[in-house]
């Protein structure tokens, strides 16, 4: 099991990072969903907290890819028509960006509403923005519109995954694109 | 006039509170004849909020920083109670409640660090009565009207009025007070429930 990338393979680490981060980005897109739509209590207001800690670990473990892709830089696309290649590679720079940008802005509009951003239960994060309801709104809106677009784009990453027949989905899987 | 006992709320005052009279089974005896000006027990003395959120209530106290209690036995409309609050020490039952309530979006404490209340004209109303007066929130002044009931502690004579205790009830609409903030999850009405414990200023 090698821990690095190759030319051809995708190394153990690079795989881990993936599929924690695409489970982690399902489970919140869901998350984040079903806590914009509850009726909020006593019962159920830890789940705004379990929301910022899960989006705080995904914002480390992009953080965490990219620096390790500098490192250690991931195999080219396996060869297929050039729209294709091309689309490929907007979309996995959009998931970067989002991926970033997403967790930032909830952080940004949860420290202008005022209260503490608590993570895990315990952890208070740096205050980010000043209290300000505009910011709160505005960033919170923002927050809103690119986790559709972060959704849209998964859905499209899925179907490139699953339509494509040339192992790209078994590269990410098993690091390898054919059993050779 | 005479009330029978009626259990009091907080359990400070169950312990001190035994025999329960209404501010005007105090004025029927007729023992002082003058308006009296009291003293706050501002340690004692507490003002409870509660407001729905979700299917549940939060609630908590406010710190009274001063007030001015004055009880005229025989004319009640002569009476005067002008309090003033510190929000800036609320405490909630909910973690980040009492943040935000302090916090800009609701009370705005480090803007405006007193919350007052004077009344402006005070009646009788059953075995207790109303006390009518401005509230000010965020610098906005609205009217409210509180009911309020008059008790006497536990060991202390009929006609005894040296230390009383006022209990006065009340609600407002904070959105009326520019303090709207979480308006999605946090309903609009505030309940208040004062317990005051004053004794009289000597002479």
């Amino acid at each position: 099991m090698q821990l690095r990338n190759t030319l051809n393979e995708f190394g153990i680490i690079t795989r881990v990072l993936h599929w924690l981060i695409a489970v982690g980005v399902i489970a919140m897109l869901a998350l984040g969903s079903y806590i914009t739509r509850m009726e909020v209590g006593f019962s159920n207001f830890w789940l705004f907290g379990l929301h910022k800690s899960i989006g705080l670990t995904l914002f480390l473990l992009v953080g965490i890819r990219i620096v390790w892709h500098v490192i250690s830089r991931p195999p080219a696309p396996l060869p297929s028509a050039p729209w294709k290649d091309r689309l490929a590679r907007w979309v996995h720079l959009g998931f970067y960006a989002l991926l970033v940008l997403v967790p930032l802005t909830g952080w940004i509009a949860s420290a202008a509403s005022g209260l503490d951003v608590v993570v895990f239960d315990r952890l208070t994060l740096p205050q980010i923005a000043p209290t300000s309801e505009t910011v709160e709104e505005a960033f919170f809106t923002l927050h809103w519109g690119l986790t559709k677009l972060l959704a849209a784009l998964a859905l499209l990453h899925i179907a490139g995954a699953l339509t494509r027949r040339d192992g790209t989905l078994r590269r990410m899987i098993l690091g390898r694109a054919t059993a050779d | 006039m005479t009330v029978p006992p009626r259990a009091p709320p907080y359990s400070r005052v169950m312990r001190l509170c035994s025999l329960l009279l209404c501010f005007f089974a105090l004025i029927a005896s007729g023992a002082v004849a003058a308006p009296q000006s009291y003293l706050l027990d501002t340690e004692q003395s507490r003002v409870r909020y509660e407001v729905d959120f979700g299917p549940d209530i939060i609630d908590g106290t406010m710190p009274v920083s001063r007030a001015t209690v004055v009880v005229d036995f025989d004319t009640v409309a002569n009476s005067q109670v002008d309090v003033t609050l510190s929000p800036g020490g609320a405490t909630a039952s909910f973690p980040f409640a009492a943040q935000a309530l302090r916090g800009p979006k609701v009370l705005a404490t480090d803007e405006y660090p007193d919350l007052t209340f004077v009344s402006s004209s005070v009646r009788p109303e059953g075995t207790g009565a109303i006390v009518t007066g401005d509230i000010t929130i965020r610098d906005v002044t609205r009217p409210i009207a509180l009911n309020a009931q008059f008790f006497r502690p536990q060991g202390t004579q009929q006609g005894d009025r040296r230390e009383l205790w006022i209990e006065m009830t009340g609600a407002v609409s904070r959105s009326a007070f520019g303090a709207d903030g979480w308006s999605d999850l946090v309903q609009d009405e505030v309940r208040l429930r004062i317990l005051a414990r004053i004794t009289r200023a000597e002479e």
